[in-house]
């Protein structure tokens, strides 16, 4: 078969407007199947993470909004003591716009120690000891960075809270990269008097053997009373409740993705079905000469699935390569999704352009193996 | 008349530079109701012949069109090297084959030329070395001439006639055109679908066809 290949590159070649189009509708639909799926993957990377369902956070009862909660900072130790319980972090949180958007910021304030051994995160650019001395240092995720053209040494302004910029991080966990952490007390007295003391939310590092459902139970009940009562939800089921909402739009726009692929079937079908019907004579040749039925099949096959892999391999490609350089991102209520595909989801496009390209052809392929060579001789096309 | 008849049958193929031949010049009538028995040592050329009478395998066989058809996206070497590449042989023993078959229609400062760059006679040189390029038993040509003009009419026929005599290529030729037909050496006439006429020399062929 691959012989064949000059002859099937050269009738690609020489009809290029339209294979040129082809690809380009192909590339676009992939781009945005890639998108969708990079979505879907931050959402479920948030909810269905292992971490995600060890760890515990305590916040404000009935409240929803990071601004709205406030708990005594003296929790932390309490619950420290309590069973099955390793670790509590307590963090102050500090976002522009609670409600859905693409360029939330989102600021964490939490004791340095524990940033640096509780978060996989790596400096891109700056200083751990920068950042330990600065009062007001800032280590600001890549992917924030890059939306908003920050470098260490800047001064970032959201609001009434203003840090210097210590280091650009990576994370492990692509949706840290679209944090900002500060230390605790700089956020608690930025925000105002009132804030001092107090913390958006704690979260809960479990011992291996700690009933999670238990934990949390007995922090809510402990506190039923006041002074602040709480709400405790795993890491998972926090992530999940705060972007609810977006996690329905999101389960909508899936759909979406499905319907890229079947664009792209119809697409790739109709170039190949154009293309059999315009060489209908060269068919009834290349018959003559020898070529069986099935080896034109095979042709016509090849064809359509070079046609949709190649556009799927530009669309994935150029969904990847936007996405890194993008750093986009949604978030509500301090909680982002960020838009990183994983390597994964490469293999998943590169395969759905195959398999695509591979049905898209069949139809064409029996129509063109099926022709009768001396009916498809006398054809005037 | 016989349900099967097969009049001297010649398969031939290349084993890279060796040439098989394990059919020559068969000839067998099967009637209808006949129980035949085919016998022979192995490698008698048995089975070639089954594969033949039940249209598995294919007579080698050529064939030119009045048209040309090209294919236009290929070259011409691309298009005379087309039905080598359903052959078993390395791509050195195809290369030699194409530049054989191109030198043959004199056309070797051509072989990159595409259809489109080509005249219409050169195009049917290069339909006619795509042809005999895989050394057929049998070229069979479809009114060959059909489509040109005077001059490129004579040096096709005169290719033609090299064909058969210098490659011993047996060659079939449809034509309308009397005068293109007295390269051949034998003549068919068919009238309403029934053959009116064989003639073995130009001699012996009517009056009334001559004066055509």
């Amino acid at each position: 078969m691959i012989k064949f290949a000059p002859y099937v590159f050269k009738g690609l070649w020489g009809h290029r407007a339209r294979t040129m189009l082809t690809v380009s509708g192909t590339a676009v639909a992939l781009f945005v199947f890639c998108f969708v799926s990079a979505v879907q993957e931050g959402l479920s990377r948030l909810t269905q993470d292992k971490q995600s369902q060890r760890t515990l956070i305590v916040f404000q009862e009935n409240r929803f909004c990071p601004q709205s909660s406030k708990l005594p900072q003296d929790y932390t130790r309490r619950i420290a003591k309590q069973a099955g319980v390793a670790d509590v972090i307590p963090i102050k949180v500090f976002t522009n716009n609670c409600r859905a958007s693409l360029d939330a910021i989102v600021f964490q304030g939490m004791p340095a120690e524990k940033l640096r051994a509780t978060r996989d995160v790596t400096l891109l650019s700056g200083q751990w000891a920068t950042y330990e001395q600065q009062d007001d240092g800032a280590l600001v995720g890549q992917a924030v960075a890059a939306r908003r053209g920050v470098k260490v040494g800047d001064k970032f302004s959201i609001g009434d809270v203003t840090v210097l910029v210590a280091g650009i991080f990576q994370s492990s966990t692509p949706a840290e990269e679209n944090l900002i952490y500060t230390h605790l007390d700089f956020l608690q007295r930025a925000r105002g008097r009132d804030d001092v003391g107090t913390v958006t939310q704690l979260e809960v590092h479990l011992s291996e053997d700690a009933d999670v459902e238990a934990v949390a139970a007995a922090i809510d009940q402990h506190y039923r009373g006041g002074p602040v009562a709480t709400t405790t939800r795993t890491k998972g089921m926090f992530q999940a409740d705060t972007l609810a909402d977006l996690a329905e739009l999101i389960g909508f726009i899936h759909w979406l993705g499905y319907a890229c692929v079947g664009l792209v079937l119809a697409l790739v079908a109709t170039t190949t079905v154009m293309s059999v019907q315009d060489r209908i004579k060269e068919h009834g040749v290349l018959q003559t000469i020898g070529l069986r039925p099935r080896r034109i099949f095979q042709l016509v096959v090849v064809e359509s699935t070079l046609l949709s892999t190649t556009g799927g391999v530009i669309g994935i490609g150029l969904g990847f390569t936007f996405l890194a350089f993008s750093g986009l991102s949604v978030a509500a209520e301090g909680v982002s999704i960020a838009f990183r595909p994983t390597p994964q989801l490469a293999v998943v496009g590169a395969v759905v352009s195959v398999c695509v390209g591979l049905l898209a052809g069949v139809a064409p392929g029996l129509q063109a193996a099926q022709t009768r060579i001396v009916n498809a001789l006398r054809h005037v096309g | 008349m016989s349900l099967v008849e097969v009049i001297n049958v010649t398969k031939q193929y290349a084993n890279g530079e060796e040439k098989i031949t394990p059919l020559s010049e068969v000839s067998l009538e099967i009637e209808r109701g006949d129980f035949a028995s085919l016998m022979g040592a192995s490698g008698s050329g048995k089975s070639t012949l089954l594969n033949l009478i039940a249209g598995i395998d294919e007579v080698t066989l050529g064939y030119i069109f009045q048209t040309h058809n090209l294919i236009p996206v290929l070259t011409a070497y691309e298009n005379v090297e087309m039905p080598l590449l359903l052959l078993k042989m390395s791509a050195a023993e195809r290369r030699k084959r194409v530049e054989i078959a191109m030198e043959a229609v004199s056309l070797t400062d051509r072989a990159s030329h595409y259809p489109r760059q080509m005249s219409g006679g050169q195009e049917q040189r290069v339909g006619i070395a795509r042809a005999i390029v895989a050394s057929p038993t049998l070229v069979v040509a479809d009114e060959p001439t059909g489509n040109l003009d005077d001059e490129t009419t004579e040096q096709i026929l005169e290719l033609l006639r090299r064909v058969n005599d210098e490659l011993g290529i047996t060659l079939l030729m449809v034509t309308h055109d009397v005068e293109a037909s007295h390269v051949a050496k034998r003549w068919i006439r068919l009238e309403r679908g029934k053959l009116v006429e064989r003639a073995e020399s130009a001699e012996s062929r009517t009056e009334s066809q001559k004066v055509a």
